[in-house]
């Protein structure tokens, strides 16, 4: 078989078109890909995997991440961003509120988890039922009760603004908008939300000092939640059952992943950092502060359900004295130089819904 | 640089291209197969909206029947197709020459593919077979409308998916030759597998519509109508040009 006649067209117009594009005429621009350097924080652990293996980290593909992130086009109203329950103020949890609003007027059925050092989470959401930081945006965004709307559509909308085709192109050398691409520059901006720079932080560095109260704090956090909450994450990531009673939505949480009864009422740990901004606590943001949650652990664990958590089997004793001490230690764990960091910010004026 | 030198070194470049290219682009060390699924129930062709009896005596239609086969041995590991019964039954195959007994593949997506973020091509989630709030993908999707079934609008919506170990869904499928095959390099050659939709509903594990007419999540179920996977499958015909 001949195929040198249909190869020679093609290569034709192959050529003809990298030249085309090397000529800028798309008037979309160039590819200008920016490497970003991403580097562990001091003392912080390696993660356990590299997010950016696959998906290096580029300046173009970091503000196309931050721009997707707070797009009203994600969302089936067009105002329902990621960054409308994501709130940066809030270390990227929703502000006082225990359920999010999503589109519709609906309710989410959990409490918006506060978006920090993610790229040492294996799983995501409360559940860990996210195997991947790439593929979580895909639940929010297509959940009735959040953002609603299909990956035909946003794909749609995205395609006809010049400006993402723009920053499609500058990010991924050409203007094709694809669902990985979209994925990826979003995973390139949360996996880029590194929060290791709170007064605790500063101690571990040499930076500063406790004062008496937040010292006292810090041992007792050692003593009585270092198990689950472990430096310097102040999480180790797995499923326990903390003694909350089934709430409302009979959320069983992990088993409904794992299919395992041994898994009933098993939630992921949430890191203490951020936590004085996080609030409401637990994963249907049931307890609105901070010293009720530490009562919750002293006083109200219901130690009836089967798959408790061994470690609080033995009750947390702490005095009124002690609860302030560790509150003054948490408040420690507060990072504002990651909330106010202008490069998480909204790009541009966003709408959250209260 | 002007249009006219552009077009030029455009013409040259392509000549260049041309003269080097066919050594590369024909894939003469391959045989290239074809291979068709054929899907049928109660002995006929499966068509769409169509009325067919299951072996329990259940009446049935589908609407939508797609499902996921990679890995093809021989020589296309980490091969991926999605088969779409109705609109898109086809694959195509470089394989390696040889005279075979038999060929296989994964009824599924393998693990790896399920947890490795983002995909694109088959794998692309706007492709409908992927679950977001439990990453992983659909790996057979049947749905319909069954008298049988006791869900909402006499449906059938049986999403088979799970890669974590104890419910893993995918499963391997060997396809025998009865008088073994010869491919040769670069010839082309029509494989046709039948998929029998009987096996579906009664192999292994029997799966009646009027008890189990949704499955939309990993778990024993979706483990019970994996295990019918491999016996659906068989070889029909084999034809070389």
């Amino acid at each position: 078989m001949n195929y040198r006649i249909p190869i020679l067209i093609l290569a034709f117009i192959g050529t003809g078109l990298i030249l085309i594009s090397a000529g800028k005429e798309d008037g979309l621009g160039a590819f200008a890909s920016t490497p970003l350097k991403w580097e562990i924080p001091k003392g912080f652990p390696k993660p356990p995997t590299n997010i950016f293996a696959k998906n290096k980290l580029t300046e173009e593909g970091f503000q196309l991440g931050r721009k997707l992130f707070y797009e009203g086009k994600l969302s089936k109203d067009g105002e329902t961003s990621c960054g409308s329950c994501h709130q940066q103020f809030a270390a990227f949890s929703t502000f006082d509120h225990d359920l999010s609003h999503g589109v519709n007027n609906s309710f989410s059925t959990r409490n918006a988890p506060a978006l920090f050092n993610l790229a040492w989470m294996r799983e995501y959401h409360w559940d860990g039922g996210i195997n991947h930081i790439e593929v979580q945006p895909l639940s929010p965004m297509l959940a009735a009760n959040e953002m609603g709307e299909t990956l035909d559509s946003v794909l749609f909308k995205l395609k006809k603004d010049t400006a993402y085709r723009r920053m499609f192109k500058a990010a991924f050398g050409d203007p094709a908008i694809t669902s990985q691409r979209m994925l990826k520059a979003l995973a390139q901006f949360t996996g880029s939300l590194v929060s290791a720079n709170s007064k605790y932080d500063k101690v571990k560095r040499g930076e500063a000092s406790f004062n008496a109260p937040e010292e006292k704090g810090y041992a007792l956090y050692k003593a009585n939640c270092a198990a689950c909450h472990m430096e310097p994450l102040f999480t180790d990531y797995s499923y326990r059952n903390n003694g909350l009673a089934l709430n409302r939505f009979t959320d069983i949480g992990r088993q409904q992943i794992s299919g395992l009864a041994g898994d009933s009422l098993k939630f992921k740990v949430p890191s203490l950092r951020n936590v004085q901004l996080s609030y409401p606590y637990m994963h249907d943001g049931r307890i609105f502060s901070l010293p009720q949650v530490l009562d919750h652990y002293r006083l109200k664990i219901n130690r009836d359900q089967p798959t408790l958590d061994p470690i609080l089997q033995k009750p947390i004793v702490l005095s009124d004295r002690e609860k302030n001490e560790l509150l003054y230690f948490l408040y420690t764990l507060t990072d504002t130089s990651f909330t106010k960091n202008p490069r998480f910010a909204a790009p541009a004026p966003i709408t959250i819904k209260h | 640089m002007n249009k006219a030198k552009l077009l030029l070194l455009t013409v040259i470049l392509s000549g260049l291209i041309a003269l080097l290219l066919p050594s590369f682009s024909v894939p003469a060390a391959s045989a290239r197969l074809r291979v068709h699924f054929v899907h049928t129930a109660a002995g006929k062709p499966l068509l769409q909206d169509s009325l067919y009896l299951n072996p329990f005596n259940e009446t049935y239609s589908v609407s939508k029947l797609k499902y996921y086969v990679s890995n093809w041995h021989p020589g296309n590991k980490g091969s991926c197709f999605l088969i779409n019964a109705f609109s898109d039954p086809v694959i195509s195959l470089d394989i390696p020459p040889g005279q075979y007994e038999s060929i296989s593949f994964l009824l599924g997506v393998d693990s790896v593919h399920n947890s490795s973020g983002a995909q694109t091509g088959a794998l692309d989630p706007l492709n409908d077979m992927f679950w977001t709030w439990n990453t992983g993908y659909v790996m057979f999707k049947l749905e319909g409308v069954s008298a049988a079934s006791k869900s909402d609008l006499n449906r059938i919506e049986q999403h088979t998916g799970g890669y974590r170990s104890p419910f893993a869904t995918m499963r391997q499928v060997n396809i025998v030759f009865p008088a073994g095959e010869k491919m040769e390099a670069g010839k082309t050659y029509d494989l046709n597998i039948e998929m029998n939709l009987d096996k579906y509903w009664k192999g292994a594990n029997e799966i009646r519509i009027a008890e189990h007419p949704v499955i939309t999540k990993p778990g024993n179920l979706a483990v019970m109508v994996a295990d019918n996977f491999p016996g659906m499958f068989s070889f029909k015909s084999f034809l070389s040009h």
